[in-house]
């Protein structure tokens, strides 16, 4: 039995590389939940503060629930290797405009190897886009491989950039050795419907202390065709 | 914790390294806006910009850490030491800049509270207190001497501003840190002014009332990389 029942809110992160839909989906997510969980957002960004502004100008939640954090250029550092100034913002988040049940982290959009630390964040999703390509699900990296959910979105536009979903879908859970994957676009309402739920069970899984933090880590170890793996 | 077996030299190093966790990686002391102004634009500019502020704002950070250093080695209180961000604060005109430095503060509070626990005898847990005042704290309880508090205030700020420019404007990384090796006197001259303070009243006030101007006009700007 757990020593000690969460009470703050749920940290939940968003990675992935620039412009595979990050900062919509958190904004689908706050459309579904929001009158069902009290939301707040921490938005990193290159240039500080456009993403707060955009999931302010849809106006999905309250404008004091949506603030941005500064990286200095280096939004892979703010996630990993010093959290400090994300860990202020949420806590500061949560001070003043809570209590709060989940706050989401979006990390800049840097590149398929930024993860968040759990010192940061208690669970992590990873998003590719249908649009970077049907082989990116297959190259793995620590966010495709073991975030605690991998969603592949804009599968609207599948279609028209000649991939092929299952197969994406198929790699991904390869890569993932089983753990969730989602094919989401935000059109499509039993994908959204499936997000929300797994927003949801992340919530109570956290509440009643089942859920343990994971660490997707570094690059593991990997070939570039030579004889043996190596680390870098 | 003066008689430390460490040598304090170590945490001193410890303490400058960029790789600290307290979010520095944030901060371009000032250099964001005043690339933005104009005001500097290559590298003759940015060793110009870290002299000016050697020169003014950061004799006010780095009396404010050594005064805050001697304070909490006489045991002070939360209380003491928050007189002594109070006398800080009076030199600081811009709202902005207190902000982000008792932001950085918190930051560094939070490390110093779990790496070296006395430090909150001094002040108070995870509260915003500007950044020299928690600084002069951590010195005191890891048995730094008053002027390698000085300088460790004087070289955060020029290296602030050096790793900055790699970000700002077109720059060779080793252009760049010889510029702030070729600093050395001007930071020593930092320590030389601040490191024998003793009481709050004496910490310099040497204002650079541009740095207050850039510093607002930025905590309103829509674009930025930096916090400050």
């Amino acid at each position: 039995m757990p020593e000690q029942i969460p009470t703050r809110a749920l940290r939940l992160g968003v990675a992935g590389p620039v412009g595979t839909g990050k900062s919509s989906l958190i904004a689908t997510i706050c459309r579904v939940l929001a009158d069902e969980l009290r939301l707040g957002v921490v938005t990193n960004d290159i240039y500080t503060d456009e993403d707060a502004r955009f999931l302010r100008s849809v106006g999905v939640l309250p404008a004091d629930r949506i603030v941005g954090v500064e990286t200095g250029a280096c939004p892979h550092t703010a996630i990993r290797d010093d959290v400090t100034a994300n860990l202020i913002a949420v806590e500061t988040l949560e001070a003043e405009q809570g209590p709060l049940d989940v706050v989401l982290v979006e990390s800049g959009g840097d590149n398929l190897t930024a993860t968040f630390s759990p010192a940061l964040v208690d669970a992590q999703l990873f998003v590719l886009d249908v649009a970077g390509g049907g082989d990116v699900a297959r190259k793995g990296g620590p966010g495709i491989a073991r975030a605690d959910l991998l969603v592949l979105n804009k599968t609207d536009l599948a279609p028209y950039v000649g991939v092929d979903v299952e197969r994406m879908l198929h790699d991904a859970g390869h890569a993932r050795d089983g753990r969730p994957v989602l094919a989401l676009s935000r059109d499509d309402d039993a994908s959204v419907a499936a997000l929300a739920d797994w927003v949801r069970r992340t919530l109570a899984a956290h509440r009643s202390g089942d859920h343990v933090p994971v660490d997707p880590g570094p690059m593991a170890p990997h070939t570039h065709g030579e004889a043996h793996a190596h680390p870098h | 914790m003066t008689d430390s077996p460490v040598d304090a030299a170590f945490v001193g190093l410890l303490l400058a390294d960029a790789r600290l966790p307290v979010g520095g990686h944030t901060q371009s002391a000032g250099l964001e806006p005043a690339v933005t102004a104009g005001l500097v634009g290559d590298g003759e500019g940015v060793s110009a910009y870290v002299a000016s502020r050697l020169a003014t704002v950061v004799r006010v950070e780095a009396g404010t850490a050594v005064v805050a250093r001697r304070v909490a080695l006489a045991g002070g209180s939360p209380d003491d030491l928050l007189d002594v961000e109070a006398h800080w604060a009076a030199r600081t005109p811009s709202p902005a800049l207190r902000v982000a430095s008792r932001r950085l503060g918190r930051g560094w509070l939070r490390l110093a509270a779990r790496v070296w626990p006395a430090t909150l005898d001094h002040l108070p847990p995870d509260a915003e207190v500007a950044r020299p005042v928690v600084l002069g704290v951590v010195g005191a309880v890891t048995g730094l001497a008053a002027a390698q508090v000085a300088r460790l205030a004087a070289y955060d700020d020029a290296q602030s501003v050096t790793a900055a420019s790699l970000k700002l404007l077109p720059s060779d990384p080793v252009a760049a840190t010889a510029r702030l090796a070729a600093a050395g006197p001007e930071l020593e001259a930092v320590v030389a002014a601040t490191a024998h303070l003793t009481h709050p009243a004496a910490i310099p006030a040497a204002g650079a009332p541009m740095t207050d101007v850039l510093a607002e006009r930025h905590a309103r700007a829509p674009m930025r990389l930096f916090h400050a």
